[in-house]
């Protein structure tokens, strides 16, 4: 579950000391710069232009996001009738699957939620 | 009379060196290749060129070059948190790619490589193969956790996983159609806002109205500026998100 893990990404034996050392020489640094810089600045998250994006950069956000859903079911179940001569219930099952993927999509992006992917949602687009 | 207004003119791919043909399929150095390899050169020009000097305090090349990559790096860092490090090449490698080919666009008469949905979802490809590769060399069979959210009710999980990988696959569909029909849309606009200003001088007394497209594509212009950054930052974004569903599967 931790990003150092001992396996770099390419396996050439470019492994973690190098990169664990980053990480800790880059932690330390970051700290003493926190110390040094006055509070208000430094969380870029904070500044007025990142919080509320454009709603036409919201709009087409949401809307590739349940566009991208819907393709990536039609995509699948078609795939699947084709591999499998399973014609025509791939296609269904897996459009109303990509439906749903959609919807879930776009809740995910809106921060329906919360709790559970702080992380998701960037500044619109 | 008539102007002709061929909004889609603009996106024909055009040879430039032929190799033949494999099957029916022409081969070719297209003008799209060009601004790829052109894209790349001025790309190495600034990372290697301008921080040869390797100066403390940096010149004015040097200070753009690290200006870009700490400024990705901070990006990376925000979306993607701990161990993120060894991501900020390839993401800085992907928004400068999309970033100067946007603005390549930009320039008039040039030819908008982003605007190809092939060239955009082979880079989304590239991001969310890193992703599965990565993943899955780091956590294993682990990484399939990130398919099963945590607090759902056992009845509901195949359901849930199943729209779980829909979505996953979803994201590389997302994450190309959103760059390359902003670049299209986008383009198409300008040269339909620009082709009014000739088509309505050539209608006569309409001519007096032909400022008012001329401001438009000015400001058309001015907001593809926008998009052209925008889009790069939001590709450089969601990589870095992505990404850290292969550090960190499971949150």
């Amino acid at each position: 579950m931790n990003g150092n893990d001992p396996r770099g990404k390419d396996g050439t034996g470019e492994g973690s000391s190098p990169d664990d050392d980053l990480s800790a020489r880059l932690k330390r640094l970051e700290m003493q710069i926190d110390r040094k810089r006055p509070p208000a600045a430094s969380d870029p998250s904070s500044r007025p232009d990142r919080g509320q994006p454009s709603s036409l950069g919201i709009a087409m956000r949401l809307s590739t996001e349940f566009v991208a859903g819907v393709l990536a079911g039609g995509l699948l179940g078609w795939g699947c009738d084709h591999l499998l001569g399973t014609k025509p219930w791939g296609l269904i099952v897996l459009l109303v699957m990509g439906f749903a993927a959609g919807i879930y999509n776009v809740m995910r992006v809106s921060g329906f939620f919360p709790a559970a992917d702080t992380k998701k949602g960037p500044p619109g687009s | 009379m008539a102007v002709k207004m061929d909004p889609i003119h603009q996106f024909e791919l055009k040879p430039l060196v032929s190799f033949g043909h494999i099957g029916h399929q022409h081969i070719a150095f297209t003008q799209s290749a060009l601004y790829m390899f052109l894209a790349v050169g001025l790309i190495a020009l600034l990372t290697i060129w301008a921080t040869k000097s390797r100066a403390v305090v940096p010149g004015r090349a040097q200070s753009l070059a690290e200006i870009f990559y700490e400024f990705i790096g901070q990006t990376v860092h925000q979306s993607a948190g701990h161990g993120s490090e060894r991501f900020v090449p390839l993401v800085f490698s992907l928004f400068m790619f999309v970033l100067l080919l946007n603005l390549f666009g930009m320039i008039p008469y040039a030819f908008a490589v982003t605007s190809h949905i092939i060239v955009t979802f082979m880079l989304a490809l590239v991001v969310i193969l890193t992703v599965v590769i990565y993943g899955f060399m780091a956590h294993g069979t682990h990484f399939l956790g990130l398919f099963v959210p945590p607090g759902v009710p056992g009845w509901l999980k195949p359901l849930i996983v199943v729209i779980e990988v829909v979505s996953f696959i979803s994201r590389p569909i997302s994450l190309s159609v959103r760059l390359f029909a902003n670049m299209l849309a986008g383009h198409i606009a300008l040269k339909i806002f620009a082709g009014f200003v000739p088509a309505l001088l050539a209608a006569g007394v309409w001519g007096i109205l032909s400022p008012l497209p001329l401001a438009l594509s000015v400001a058309v212009t001015a907001l593809e500026m926008l998009v052209a950054v925008l889009q790069a930052y939001v590709f450089a974004t969601l990589t870095s998100i992505y990404l850290s569903d292969a550090l960190h599967p499971g949150h």
